[in-house]
């Protein structure tokens, strides 16, 4: 890809965040989903703490945050090319010049960036509400962290979107997909409380080594050496997620344009 | 070289038919078409409905894999250069879909703008200047939600412009638009078509075909049946005169009985509200009046006219008769 195409992509993907979160701002679906469910979750949580600390209550803060960034990249990123799909503007885009992967690329960073809300959101119901004095213990580490999560996050909503539109019966378990991972992520808990046998799907999964490093920066419970380790494990899983879904990008549209499926009319 | 060039175009579709006992059924949308249209041309296709119209502007357009044949444009191949074709191309299908509803009509543009590698600078002066062009420069401001169908299909023609591309593919782009917004509109591909642009049309109505299109491809059942000017075409029906009966609850018996006759080469009917229009092609012209007015013996017979034959009448004969 030469500089001249880098630039466009670029500003293609910048502009269809924009457009997209001016579509999305009053969304009554993706503001449950970025803003009551998960301050309900802290809600529960940070009333089941009892006062164990500042330091718990940053894991619940943190971890509540994540489980909005999972339900959005699951029910909005997931369904981010059917929703295209069904309000007829998705032969529009196929019809471009540029990628449909680029396009998606953009939605996907404005939903990710929209469900840190979430964790805003969080830190102030714990600050206000439960009386914590909160702070983040490693600032810079955390932003890094916080940076590669979108990343890893986007790439993940790579994979999801187009598997949903090339198997309909992988949508179906979308609901089912939800509070798996928050459990198998160590969003609220650790997950060395999970039996032994799941710590591998873990391992599989981006969103457990985002919750790792954030949850390792923000309370200081991670050593310099661990927290590069969850950082290098977030980019390895976005560049393979990366590869695959360009592979998958490219197989979706030649079904859909083979099945005739890019407009429901 | 041509701007559009088929080729022995086919499309298949498979349809899932049963729900038990499920099966695979095939079904034929374009069997074998062939055409060319030339740089700067304005190229209709008509037929009915399903007669795979949409199908292979859709091809064209690079949204649908064909099945066999080759189609390019302006050289390009459009499955193996798709991505050539797609800088070249603007599209508009007809209807309100494609659009953004909750962003405004000047967002929208900004949008597919970007998406079309269109040059900010350029974009700049471009949208106020293809807002004009499609008379939406008071209301680009406002949500798309509010537009009328025919500003929203006026905000497609200005998105399809936005990267000047040299080659359209319009399908159906006035239906169901009101006299007054189909008018308009016409007159917008009229501009078109002075910019020099090549144009390949697709709609149901003759007389925008006739009024419009340097020549024109009737298509039935996947197959092109005629191909030549609109006067070419009405010569295909020079041999006949066209009798409009205005008629008051016509039987489908007197319908058939007509049918029937000899001098008789086909027969149409137009509901017109309380009444119907009797359109009869006859090929024995003014004399066969007293023939017909004593076959539709017991018919109120309103107002009778005899006329030269028109594109439309031209298209019934070659996609068979009337109803």
């Amino acid at each position: 890809m030469n500089l001249l195409a880098l630039q466009r992509n670029w500003r293609a993907i910048l502009v269809v965040a924009e457009m997209t979160l001016r579509q999305t701002v009053m969304d009554a679906f993706i503001l449950f989903t970025v803003l009551v469910q998960p301050l309900l979750i802290a809600l529960l949580a940070l009333w089941m703490l009892g006062g164990r600390g500042p330091e718990a209550a940053m894991f619940v803060v943190v971890g509540s945050g994540m489980t909005g960034l999972w339900s959005s990249l699951l029910f909005v990123s997931g369904n981010s090319i059917n929703v295209e799909r069904w309000s007829g503007t998705l032969e529009t885009l196929v019809g471009v010049p540029t990628s449909l992967a680029v396009i998606v690329f953009g939605k996907n960073l404005a939903n990710v960036t929209q469900s840190l809300i979430s964790m805003v959101v969080s830190y102030l119901l714990a600050a206000l509400l439960f009386g914590y004095s909160l702070q983040v213990d490693q600032p810079v580490q955390f932003a890094i962290s916080l940076l590669l999560t979108i990343v890893a996050f986007i790439s993940f909503g790579l994979i999801i979107a187009p598997l949903f539109v090339m198997n309909p019966s992988v949508q179906h378990w979308q609901n089912a997909m939800e509070f798996p991972v928050y459990i198998l992520s160590g969003f609220l808990f650790p997950v060395a409380l999970l039996p032994g046998w799941s710590t591998p799907l873990s391992y599989l999964l981006p969103p457990y080594w985002a919750a790792r490093a954030l949850h390792g920066t923000s309370t200081g419970g991670s050593g310099l050496n661990e927290v590069l380790f969850y950082w290098g494990m977030m980019a390895l899983f976005s560049v393979i997620y990366l590869l695959i879904s360009g592979h998958l990008f490219r197989r979706m549209l030649v079904k859909a344009r083979v099945d005739a499926t890019l407009d429901m009319e | 070289m041509h701007a559009v060039e088929v080729g022995n175009l086919r499309r298949v579709y498979q349809a899932r038919i049963g729900v038990f006992r499920r099966s695979i059924k095939e079904v034929v949308a374009v069997e074998d078409i062939s055409f060319s249209v030339m740089p700067g041309e304005l190229f209709g296709l008509l037929g009915p409905n399903g007669a795979g119209k949409t199908t292979t502007v859709k091809m064209l357009a690079t949204l649908l894999i064909p099945s066999g044949g080759r189609a390019c444009i302006q050289g390009y191949d459009v499955v193996r250069d798709a991505d050539q074709v797609r800088r070249r191309i603007g599209f508009i299908f007809g209807g309100e879909r494609g659009l953004y509803w909750r962003l405004s009509g000047i967002d929208n543009l900004r949008y597919f703008a970007t998406l079309y590698h269109v040059d900010p600078d350029v974009v700049k002066k471009r949208i106020p200047y293809l807002l004009e062009l499609v008379g939406l420069k008071d209301r680009g401001n406002e949500r798309v939600e509010g537009y009328s169908r025919g500003m929203k299909q006026r905000l497609h023609v200005a998105r399809t412009l936005l990267h000047e591309p040299e080659v359209l593919f319009l399908d159906e782009p006035t239906i169901g638009l009101d006299p007054v917004g189909a008018r308009d509109f016409r007159q917008v591909i009229r501009n078109l078509q002075n910019e020099n642009k090549t144009i390949l049309l697709t709609t149901h109505y003759m007389f925008e075909a006739d009024a419009l299109c340097q020549r024109i491809a009737v298509i039935n059942q996947g197959k092109i049946i005629a191909l030549d000017t609109p006067e070419a075409l009405k010569r295909f029906v020079r041999d006949l005169s066209v009798i409009e009966f205005e008629v008051f609850g016509v039987s489908f018996d007197v319908v058939q009985r007509l049918r029937e006759q000899p001098f008789v080469d086909s027969v149409a009917v137009e509901d017109r509200e309380q009444k119907q229009l009797l359109l009869v092609q006859s090929l024995r012209g003014p004399e066969a009046v007293p023939d017909l007015m004593s076959l539709l013996n017991g018919v109120h017979v309103g107002r009778v006219v005899v006329r030269e034959p028109t594109l439309e009448d031209a298209y019934v004969r070659l996609v068979g008769g009337g109803a």
